[in-house]
């Protein structure tokens, strides 16, 4: 049976609500960011379901994309992972509420 | 046939210039100054090598005259320029005069500026200055020739203020420079508004000429006669400017306290005449714009008269000599309003030679009187320094226009053409002119007789000094006066002579046969003009003989050299007038102030001041959490996907 283009969005979905939940409900800092990872992941998985809806040749490039995001994430989690350890070694905590300098 | 290459006559002030700066600066550190001989050897060198071309162009020119493109200049769309030059009668007329004249005051500086420190600055800035008249004169487009304008209004600045101690010196270079500055405003005015109306092309003179004659070919006058008009009304500013008429002639009697060759060269011989040569130069153009040439002869005739009247007034021999340049310079711009280029040019060309010889003379009495400029403490310096004496009674008489001498054939010439111009402005202002020529003799036989003649009226100790100047000194001032005796010769009306006129007219002649085609002219027997002007001379130094002859001089004990008390007023009317406008512009300038700084920002201080209050306001969202924050851009990218997906997307 070919696998239907419907249920990658609805895995992708899925994928996103559980990035998105997690990245919420922890307080923890690692699994904040874990969780936004999570959720750029199941946004390229949506994008490759989509272009595999296309014909062969469009599809490719729809399928290239995602490389180029995996790579971006990539450096972004690189960033966002030494800031987190910057800070932690001033807070000495991973507790995201305890990070309320920023407070207008 | 070939000819020699036309930048070579720029290209040896240039390297002058160079050469002498870099002296000027690597010695500027060094006890003792660079060697006199060497600079000056040098600093005459470059300007005669310069001549020399010129002579040689000058002889071998074809009757068309040279045009040379050297390179591009401006290259961007909707604008061409190109560094070119053009040789042609007008040009080798002023360039041999200009290069010459400056070749024999360079040598003359050589004897009056020994001694001083900044002898090799000072020749630095002369050969600079000779490089950019060369290329005012020489360029074939407006816009070259603002530049070397734009270089001899700056030398003209460095030189006034040369003796850059005195506090007065720099002053009077500051305004001799804005002053200057406002009227190249209108030259850059003037020339845009060219540009406006026929591209960048018609800055070129050929092109202008092509563009006026096309105009003509077409029966377009009347719709392009007005802006034209806007546009010589704009460059005639300019020429007003650097020119030294009314409105802006102020910064010319305080340019005198530059060093007295400089007051020769540049505010007497060739800087000053600049206007009246851009003005031949677009004299196609101007022969077609009635009411601006209006304008300019009675700016011409105004300027004259009262430059004469105020040079009565003075007690400074330079600056009784600076309002003899103002007042001949009127009689140049007078003859241009009714479009006699020729005459006007003839005049330029006399005048260079017999006023360069009257500073050089003066300078030469300055320089035997250690320093004394006010003529109530000179007298009989006939016996003393009999060759300035007679150098510049010769110079004397050939500017109040005796018969024989340079000015008579010049000034006559230009007092015929302005008589025979027109029904009812001519007469007028040919009397008007006849009365300055007389008054001219009046002020300037009172200079001679108050210098020369009588008894010495300076201190007893001082008497002892009195020497002649040295012959480096005295053989420029002899060529200038042999000059101010036969350069009239060239163009000599009333005995036949008309080579200059010849040489001139394939450049102004099709201006002057179009104006003269538009304006009636009766042709008039030019020996009744000589006849009254030779009355008018000789009456005018009757009445200086009369008046100053046997009039006891006070020898004045105090430093002033101003006249004092209503004269004062007289002399400095226009200070004045200038000073109320300056009061008005202040005014609009307080208004703007007013409107720009107070209201402008008290408006962007209000928006700043709510955009402010708005932000406080949305800072109290920011929660503490940082997972609270995240939720809530998460739940706003959801209300925007909502938005967009429920109102259909953006159009």
């Amino acid at each position: 049976m070919e696998l239907q283009a419907m249920y990658i969005q609805v895995l992708a979905l899925v994928i996103f609500a559980i990035g998105i939940i997690v990245a919420i409900s922890r307080r923890n800092l690692f699994f904040v960011l874990m969780g936004v990872e999570l959720a750029l992941n199941a946004v390229n998985l949506s994008f490759v379901g989509f272009a595999k809806t296309l014909p062969a040749e469009a599809s490719i490039t729809g399928q290239i994309v995602p490389l180029f995001s995996i790579a971006v994430a990539a450096a972004e989690a690189c960033v966002g992972f030494a800031m987190v350890i910057m800070i932690f070694r001033n807070k000495e905590s991973v507790d995201a509420d305890s990070y309320s300098d920023m407070k207008g | 046939m070939t000819y020699l290459p036309l930048w070579f006559i720029p290209l040896f002030p240039l390297i002058g210039t160079i050469l002498l700066g870099t002296i000027a600066v690597v010695s500027s550190g060094a006890k003792k100054g660079p060697s006199e001989g060497l600079v000056g050897t040098l600093a005459v060198l470059f300007p005669a090598l310069s001549f020399a071309v010129v002579a040689i162009l000058a002889c071998t020119m074809p009757e068309a005259g040279l045009r040379e493109t050297l390179c591009n200049w401006i290259d961007i769309p909707l604008f061409r320029a190109d560094i070119g030059f053009l040789f042609d009668g007008l040009s080798r007329i002023m360039l041999l005069f200009v290069t010459g004249i400056g070749s024999l005051i360079a040598m003359y500086s050589i004897g009056y500026m020994h001694g001083d420190r900044g002898f090799a600055r000072f020749f630095a800035y002369i050969n600079l200055f000779l490089f950019s008249m060369i290329v005012l004169v020489l360029a074939d487009s407006l816009l070259l020739t603002f530049l070397g304008w734009e270089g001899v209004g700056l030398c003209s600045y460095l030189l006034i203020g040369f003796w850059n101690q005195d506090i007065k010196n720099c002053k009077a270079a500051n305004k001799a420079f804005i002053v200057n500055r406002v009227g190249d405003v209108g030259f850059l005015l003037g020339m845009l508004t060219l540009v406006t109306i026929g591209g960048s092309s018609i800055l070129n003179y050929d092109g202008l000429a092509a563009f006026i004659k096309m105009i003509f070919g077409a029966n377009m006058v009347s719709e392009v006669v007005l802006p034209l008009s806007l546009a010589g009304a704009l460059i005639f500013i300019g020429c007003t400017g650097k020119s030294a008429q009314i409105p802006l002639l102020t910064w010319l009697p305080d340019a005198m306290a530059g060093p007295t060759p400089v007051s020769a060269l540049i505010h007497a011989a060739t800087m000053v005449t600049s206007g009246v040569y851009l003005l031949a130069r677009l004299g196609l153009m101007f022969s077609m714009l009635d009411q601006v040439l209006l304008v300019i002869t009675f700016v011409g005739m105004f300027t004259a008269l009262w430059a004469a009247i105020a040079g009565l007034l003075q007690n400074d021999i330079k600056k009784v000599l600076a309002y003899s340049t103002i007042s001949q310079l009127g009689y140049m711009f007078m003859a241009a309003g009714v479009c006699a280029f020729d005459a006007s040019i003839f005049h330029v060309f006399t005048h260079a030679f017999f006023k360069a010889a009257l500073f050089l003379g003066a300078g030469a009495v300055i320089h035997a009187l250690a320093g004394e400029q006010d003529m109530r403490r000179m007298g009989g310096l006939i016996n003393k320094t009999p060759v300035t004496a007679c150098v510049m009674i010769f110079a004397f008489l050939a500017i109040v226009g005796f018969p024989g001498f340079a000015g008579f054939w010049s000034k006559d010439l230009i007092l015929e053409r302005l008589f025979v111009s027109g029904p009812i402005v001519g007469p007028l202002v040919y009397v008007v002119g006849l009365a300055t020529a007389v008054i001219t003799a009046v002020y300037m036989g009172r200079l001679i007789i108050m210098t020369f003649f009588g008894k010495y009226r300076g201190s007893k100790e001082s008497e002892e000094h009195i020497h002649e100047a040295p012959a480096v000194m005295l053989f420029p001032m002899v060529i200038l006066a042999f000059g101010a005796i036969f350069s009239g010769y060239l163009w000599a009306d009333s005995i036949g002579i008309t080579f200059f006129r010849d040489s001139m007219a394939s450049v102004v002649g099709e201006a002057q046969a179009l104006y003269a085609a538009s304006n009636a002219v009766s042709h008039v027997n030019p020996v009744i003009f000589a006849a009254l002007g030779t009355v008018a001379a000789l009456g005018g130094m009757f009445i200086a003989w009369k008046v100053f002859g046997h009039a006891r001089i006070i020898g004045v004990k105090g430093a002033s050299t101003v006249p004092e008390g209503s004269a004062a007023s007289w002399t400095f009317l226009w200070d004045y007038i200038h000073c109320a406008f300056i009061a008005g512009v202040n005014i609009l300038a307080w208004f703007c102030d007013v409107v720009v700084e107070k209201v402008l920002q008290a408006i962007q201080w209000t928006l700043a001041a709510i955009v402010e209050i708005l932000g406080d306001g949305a800072s109290v969202l920011q929660v503490r959490k940082v997972r609270l924050q995240l939720a809530f851009s998460i739940a706003g990218v959801a209300l925007l996907v909502m938005l967009v997906v429920f109102s259909g997307g953006l159009v």
